[in-house]
């Protein structure tokens, strides 16, 4: 009668099966949180989200595609903008001075403030009659009407621009700025000692230093101000008359007027405009980690 | 061990115990929901109505009093997901969800409690509670008729005065009335170097207060929008063209520069704030709320004497409530009135008691201190409740002008003929179509085109 022996793998593949199976007793929490968390609420939203009827009244909803529009315009300007000034306030912020260092300290504060008091503040503030900034045009100029800087529709679409890129601004001048710091000063003294102007070195040393993290930053950016409802929101409510909604107020509208199926179809829209940004960016971000 | 098993033992015994007695003494209870009064007068009134209800059937009461916007949102929340409490009150459950929840089958007839009552509850109360049951394919009494709103016109008689004009020089006619404030009133005061707006015209799309207004102008130039069927008729010629008129009208007070241009973004209690902060000089508005703060700072001691004194002058001498002009035919213009309504769910755990709450509600010795406890805010569904000297007395001037015109007689909405309305409310067709006309410049004529496209979409 044979007597069973163990050998070496058996004792490798018992050892590994012992760490496999601790792995997913580890892993068991994080996994339910995320199912929870995550998978149920997304899988439930899609499942309300249906509804083709929800669809069909969601384009019947003449305000929709005028959303729609809203949001792409809101998107590229918002983004772009953002982008730009952060690039150049990068460059002033990474210069080592002391006052810098205190102004952007000042510079961060509206990123780290909440936003409900802030946004309500330029809310305040820009209100056509009892406003701050009105009331000083009244009072300096003797300007009875200001201009309508909630109340017009372009005006008031240019505000929540406004608002969100100074409250986003600060977060995505720093991250540039960290970018900044990661490149080589050698690079700039050798290109200096050769002679390249301030626009040369930007252009064939910072650029191609932090494209990379400008390109991730911008998806990411992209992905953010999609889903941002506050700036819109809480300066004028989508308004002056449903006309400056983008697709997160939108949501909230039908979800207040008690219409959970079009809250739901809203933002399940939007799908299209996410998922490319999320797989562009989750690509390259494997590319810059090879 | 053995002192463990005792202890086991004994512990199991006096588990079973307490859940025995728990058991034999566990009380009768019925969950109710309201909204919470603006007021003390009106919170105090209810609680006695409960504490008289429990002590009447040893039913146990479980009252929560929730916000105006809570009340509604909780309760559609409950009703989704079938667990609504036994009772319900929330003062914009008519705007927004009653007639709806009939339709659906969702509430509790309630037609055995309403029937004994008809005599004592005003017609028009009434007609807001029959409500169509699509699955009985019958109308029935749903709900009931607690209080009531309607729209009043609240002026700064001092501002007036001010501009340069007495009460007498207030046109009765339409199209004079709103000249005069715009024209006259506003020109007075921005004379006097004053950024003042005459007028404080509600065009948010997210306000009801927006709907309930331009109503009123609709009323004002006979656009009938649905017929007692509940029939869409805005597309008869006739009505189209009143239509047109009233958006054109509506739009005009803003076009003029003579309510503040921020009002296009105004929620329900922005006009209240412009008013009291003396930014404008008239607006109009559903219920007395505006008239009725000062009557409350009056008597509220957590202020300084004077400003209770202020409050007072304010009530009584400064402040004028008044109603509609004229229609621009000349004829009194209808009032549009808003029943508020309560109802017993048809989910609900303890309906049978629910029923028996609000029949004990509708009593008038207690929905008569309800009503009047909100200081003439909320208007009473009953005759018995009108005739109290509360309304009759004359004593109050405010009161007193809600009196007349509340017995002149009064309009339902839309929404109490085909329910969909309270959809088209919500969306606010009307200020939308005020807006393409102020906003985006185009045709009245095109904008009312468009909102009976609306219309019909969402109610046809």
């Amino acid at each position: 009668m044979a007597v069973p022996v163990s050998t070496p793998s058996d004792a490798v593949s018992g050892h590994t099966r012992d760490r496999a199976l601790w792995g997913a007793i580890m892993l068991a929490p994080y996994v339910l949180v995320f199912a929870v968390m995550v998978v149920y609420p997304v899988a439930y939203g899609l499942w309300i989200g249906l509804n083709w009827n929800s669809y069909r009244a969601l384009f019947a909803d003449p305000i929709f595609l005028r959303t729609v529009f809203n949001t792409i315009v809101f998107l590229f300007i918002a983004v772009n903008l953002k982008f730009a000034i952060a690039m150049v306030l990068s460059g002033f912020f990474v210069a080592q001075r002391a006052w810098i260092r205190f102004v952007l300290v000042l510079f961060i504060l509206p990123w780290a403030v909440p936003s409900i008091p802030t946004i309500l503040s330029f809310r305040v503030m820009l209100n056509p009659e009892t406003g701050m900034v009105n009331s000083q045009l009244f009072q300096w100029f003797g300007i009875v009407e200001g201009p309508g800087w909630l109340t017009d529709p372009t005006l008031a679409f240019a505000c929540s621009i406004m608002v969100h890129i100074w409250k986003s601004l600060p977060f995505w001048t720093l991250i540039l700025v960290t970018g900044r710091l990661a490149i080589a000063q050698d690079l700039y003294e050798a290109a200096s000692v050769d002679g390249a102007s301030k626009w040369q070195q930007f252009k064939f040393i910072t650029w191609p230093s932090l494209a990379t993290l400008y390109v991730t930053s911008t998806m990411l950016s992209m992905i953010w101000t999609l889903g941002d409802f506050n700036s819109v929101y809480l300066l004028t409510g989508g308004g002056p008359g449903d006309l400056n909604h983008v697709l997160a107020t939108l949501g909230i509208r039908y979800m207040r007027n008690n219409n959970l199926d079009l809250g739901i179809a809203s933002i399940i829209v939007a799908m299209p405009l996410i998922l490319p940004m999320v797989y562009f960016m989750v690509k390259r971000l494997s590319k810059a980690a090879e | 061990m053995k002192s463990v098993r005792c202890l086991v033992t004994g512990a199991a015994f006096a588990a079973i115990a307490a859940g025995w007695s728990g058991a034999a003494v566990a009380q009768e209870t019925i969950t109710v929901w309201f909204t919470k009064g603006f007021y003390k007068g009106e919170d105090d009134a209810l609680l006695a109505v409960v504490d008289k209800f429990q002590k009447a059937t040893g039913v146990k009461v479980d009252l929560s009093l929730y916000s105006t916007e809570d009340c509604v949102t909780k309760s559609v929340g409950a009703v989704e997901a079938g667990t609504p409490p036994d009772v319900g009150f929330c003062t914009t459950y008519d705007f927004r969800t009653t007639g709806k929840w009939a339709f659906e089958g969702k509430l509790e007839d309630v037609s055995d409690v309403i029937e004994p009552l008809k005599t004592d509850i005003m017609p028009d109360a009434l007609v807001g509670t029959l409500l169509m049951n699509d699955k009985t394919k019958k109308k029935a009494y749903y709900a009931f008729p607690v209080q009531q709103q309607m729209m009043h016109i609240t002026y700064w008689k001092d501002m007036l005065e001010e501009a340069g004009f007495k009460e007498s020089d207030i046109p009765k006619g339409w199209n004079g009335y709103w000249d005069f404030w715009c024209d006259k009133v506003q020109a007075g005061l921005r004379a006097k170097g004053k950024r003042i707006y005459a007028v404080g015209h509600p065009m948010g799309v997210a306000a009801s207060d927006t709907f309930y207004s331009f109503l009123t102008f609709a009323n004002a130039y006979g656009a009938q929008v649905v017929d007692e069927n509940g029939k869409i008729i805005l597309d008869q010629p006739a009505n189209k063209a009143a239509m047109i008129e009233a958006v054109k009208s509506y739009a005009n007070i803003l076009q003029r520069g003579c309510t503040p241009p921020s009002s296009v973004n105004w929620l329900d209690p922005d006009n209240n704030v412009a008013f009291h902060n003396k930014t404008i000089a008239m607006t109009h508005n559903a219920t007395i709320s505006i008239a009725s703060k000062h009557l409350d700072d009056m008597n509220n001691p957590a202020l300084t004497q004077e400003q209770r004194d202020q409050a007072k002058k304010n009530y009584f001498d400064n402040i004028r409530t008044t109603q509609f002009p004229d229609k621009p035919d000349g004829k009194p213009l209808p009032n549009l009135a808003a029943v508020k309504t309560a109802v017993v769910f048809a989910d609900g755990k303890n309906k049978k008691r629910g029923k028996e709450f609000m029949a004990f509600m509708m009593k008038d010795e207690n929905l008569r201190p309800f009503v009047e406890g909100s200081l003439g805010r909320w208007l009473p569904t009953t005759k018995s409740g009108l005739a109290s000297p509360f309304w009759t007395d004359g004593k109050d001037p405010h009161r007193a002008l809600v009196y007349k015109q509340f017995s002149a007689g009064t309009i339902p909405f839309q929404f109490v003929y085909n329910y969909k309305f309270t959809a088209v409310n919500a969306e606010n067709v009307w200020a939308k179509a005020v807006n393409r006309v102020v906003q985006d410049k185009v045709a009245p004529e095109l904008a009312v085109d468009e909102m009976i496209a609306r219309i019909k979409q969402i109610a046809g």
